[in-house]
Formats: structure tokens, C-alpha cells, sequence
């Protein structure tokens, strides 16, 4: 199969007005991307940390669901502590 | 097989139309590698957690692990996203 088959369909003949929806389209996507792959990091590291007994079922127990809610609340606290530190040791320069 | 913009004779093709096909074009693409890397994280994932000692083949019970672990970890993945998204929205941050 053509891989480059994208290369035949010419974004010069778009108009002005297209090429600006569809840099706001992929502007969209690119946000979209960003954050699909935070949620990819956030639930491998909170997988290793919540999931630890066996898989007995396909779903989360009483337990674990909480932990992987927690798990992300805490983990954007601790970003939150970090840049507020930062801010502060900048300032005392 | 005809590539996308061969299929569409793009001399005839209306802008409306091209836009159009570079938005499905990008969706797609952002599609296949959403798919991708979920599939590369079960993968790891549910490896670690289901075949421990691999042995000659993958036994019954390892099978119906990594079914059930597949089901549990998307799961998971919807829980963080929601929480995530939840939380940016905030703008606590």
C-alpha cells in the first residue's frame, strides 16, 4: 500500500478560510494528543500502584477504583507543590 | 489498492471536500496511535501481572488473566481520563 498517498491531495488548493479551520482542527487534535498521553503515563503508574493483587475479575474492586481516582488527584497536587516551591525559591534569589 | 486522493480524482474534488478529507485522514491517524499505545501499555501491563514464570505455552489461566486484566485496565485508563480531565478543568491549576 501507499503510504504516501497524503502527498497527493495538495493543501495549496485549499482556501484561505479552510486552511485556517483545519489549523484550528489540528491544533485540536495536537491538544487532544497531549492529553490522551498523560492519561496513557497516569494510568500505567497508577495501575503499578493500585492494581496489586491478582487479577480475579475484569473490573475494578471496591478498592482499587478510589486509589486510581486518588492516585491522579495527588499526583497533580504534587505538581502543584512542586511549582509553588519553585516559585518560591525564586523569589528568594 | 487506490490511495485516498486517487479514489477522488482530486483535480475534481471541491475545497469543502478536500478539507474534509484531511480531517478524516488526521483523525484516523490519531486514532491508530490512541489504539496503539493503549494496546502497548495492556501489553506490558498485563504480562507482568498475568505470566509471571512463563512456561512452554500460555496456559488456560493465564489466558483468562490477561482477558479479564485487558477489561480491568481499560477501565482504569476511563477512570484516570475522567478524573484527569475533571481536574484540568478546574483551573486550580
Amino acid at each position: 500500500m501507499d503510504s504516501s498517498s497524503g502527498s497527493d491531495i495538495n493543501l495549496t488548493d485549499l482556501s484561505p478560510n479552510d486552511k485556517k479551520e483545519l489549523q484550528q482542527f489540528v491544533n485540536n487534535e495536537a491538544q487532544k494528543a497531549k492529553i490522551q498521553s498523560t492519561v496513557h503515563y497516569l494510568t500505567d503508574m497508577c495501575w503499578k500502584r493500585c492494581i496489586t493483587s491478582k487479577i480475579s475479575t475484569g473490573s475494578m474492586d471496591s478498592y482499587e477504583k478510589p486509589c486510581m481516582e486518588n492516585c491522579v488527584d495527588r499526583y497533580i497536587d504534587s505538581q502543584m507543590t512542586v511549582l509553588k516551591h519553585l516559585e518560591q525559591l525564586r523569589g528568594q534569589l | 489498492m487506490d490511495s485516498l486522493g486517487n479514489s477522488f480524482g482530486m483535480g475534481g474534488a471541491s475545497a469543502q471536500s478536500k478539507k474534509q478529507i484531511w480531517m478524516d485522514k488526521i483523525r484516523q491517524e490519531a486514532a491508530v496511535d490512541q489504539a496503539r499505545a493503549l494496546i502497548d501499555k495492556v501489553s506490558e501491563n498485563c504480562y507482568e501481572k498475568c505470566v509471571p514464570k512463563p512456561g512452554k505455552e500460555l496456559s488456560k489461566g493465564e489466558t483468562t488473566c490477561i482477558n479479564m486484566c485487558m477489561e480491568k485496565y481499560m477501565s482504569a485508563w476511563n477512570t484516570v481520563s475522567r478524573k484527569y480531565i475533571e481536574r484540568i478543568q478546574q483551573k486550580d491549576i
